[in-house]
């Protein structure tokens, strides 16, 4: 209830962008939402497509970054700086960031309350039917009201496990792991949501999943760089600018294991001179 | 009053921050970071500082070690 009135206007923009779907385009109500979450991601594609971007060059470094995870096993605080000193070192920009994250929840609250207003109003505020596909008879009620909205929320974890491959900006694989397995626990909450709103989540799923696989194929796959297998004619600082791809030399994971050491060698290298 | 701006964080953190598989590129974390700025800034200026975070925490800027200072 306190959150009620400053989202009012939210709930009231979603409203309106439902109401021009469905009386002025003509969709059926289900399938103005998945419109309207078409438009969202529309509008954040500038915004993923960068973060993909950023993603697979960061999976490039990834042995590297592995190495630095295990380096500090056991200092979780340690690592993340290491690992953010490694970004800096080596010009990487991580893939993860929170913003676009963040804009997709005023969104989803908005469809939450324009939802609720649909089970709660007179159905001839609403002409038309509610029903999405045949097999939910209502987006507005909750989704395990119906059979249908049971097979559903089987759709919200694939779809969610498969964006997950997509998105999560992690090398670490337990972390991964966790995060795959997070949907598993979040439809148990989701279950108590209007179907309407798991519509959502399951079209923004898969227009992620979507999108990562366009992105993973119109752009090729570069090799990983040789960070540390560098002669020592460049100085250690100078390291990470240049060290984008710009060796041809073949890539190998050999250099993983010694890569502390190695770099050690080098700047010693670089002090003799 | 802090505490407010505190316990949202931990809303999200449960909810919506577990729900989207990513991580920060920032150190520490934007939450973490919102909730270190309520607890040295207050409510207000805590608050600012975690949106001027939020909104530099995005695909373009490079993140880092960034502290509330």
């Amino acid at each position: 209830m306190i959150l009620f009135s400053p989202l009012t206007p939210l709930e009231h923009a979603a409203r309106h962008i439902l109401n021009f779907l469905h009386y002025d385009i003509g969709l059926t109500w289900a399938w103005s939402i998945v419109a309207l979450t078409v438009i969202v991601r529309m509008v954040l594609v500038p915004l993923t497509v960068k973060q993909i971007h950023s993603m697979q060059n960061l999976q490039r470094y990834a042995p590297q970054m592995k190495e630095i995870q295990k380096k500090y096993k056991s200092d979780r605080q340690k690592q993340n700086e290491e690992l953010m000193k490694f970004y800096r070192e080596n010009n990487i920009n991580p893939a993860a960031s929170c913003l676009p994250m963040l804009v997709q929840l005023p969104v989803f609250i908005a469809l939450y309350y324009a939802l609720r207003n649909f089970s709660h109003e007179p159905a001839t505020d609403h002409p038309g039917s509610l029903s999405f596909l045949h097999f939910i008879p209502s987006i507005a009620d909750h989704t395990t009201s119906h059979w249908g909205g049971f097979l559903l929320l089987v759709v919200y974890v694939g779809s969610q496990m498969a964006s997950t491959l997509f998105m999560a900006a992690t090398v670490d694989k337990v972390q991964r792991y966790l995060f795959m397995a997070m949907p598993l626990v979040f439809v148990f909450v989701i279950a108590h949501f209007p179907a309407g709103l798991v519509l959502y989540w399951v079209t923004t799923n898969l227009w992620t999943v979507g999108q990562g696989l366009i992105t993973r194929r119109l752009v090729p796959k570069t090799p990983p760089p040789e960070l540390f297998k560098r002669s020592s004619r460049t100085p250690p600082k100078d390291d990470g600018t240049s060290g984008n791809g710009a060796t041809p030399e073949e890539p190998k994971p050999a250099p993983q294991p010694q890569a502390g050491p190695r770099k050690v060698r080098r700047k010693k290298k670089a002090g003799r001179r | 009053m802090y505490r407010v701006g505190v316990g949202l964080v931990w809303l999200w953190r449960a909810t919506f921050g577990a729900l989207f598989p990513t991580t920060c590129k920032y150190h520490p974390s934007c939450s973490q970071y919102a909730i270190d700025a309520l607890h040295q800034k207050g409510l207000v200026r805590g608050s600012l500082l975690a949106a001027w975070r939020l909104l530099r925490c995005n695909p373009w800027s490079r993140g880092g070690f960034d502290p509330v200072t």
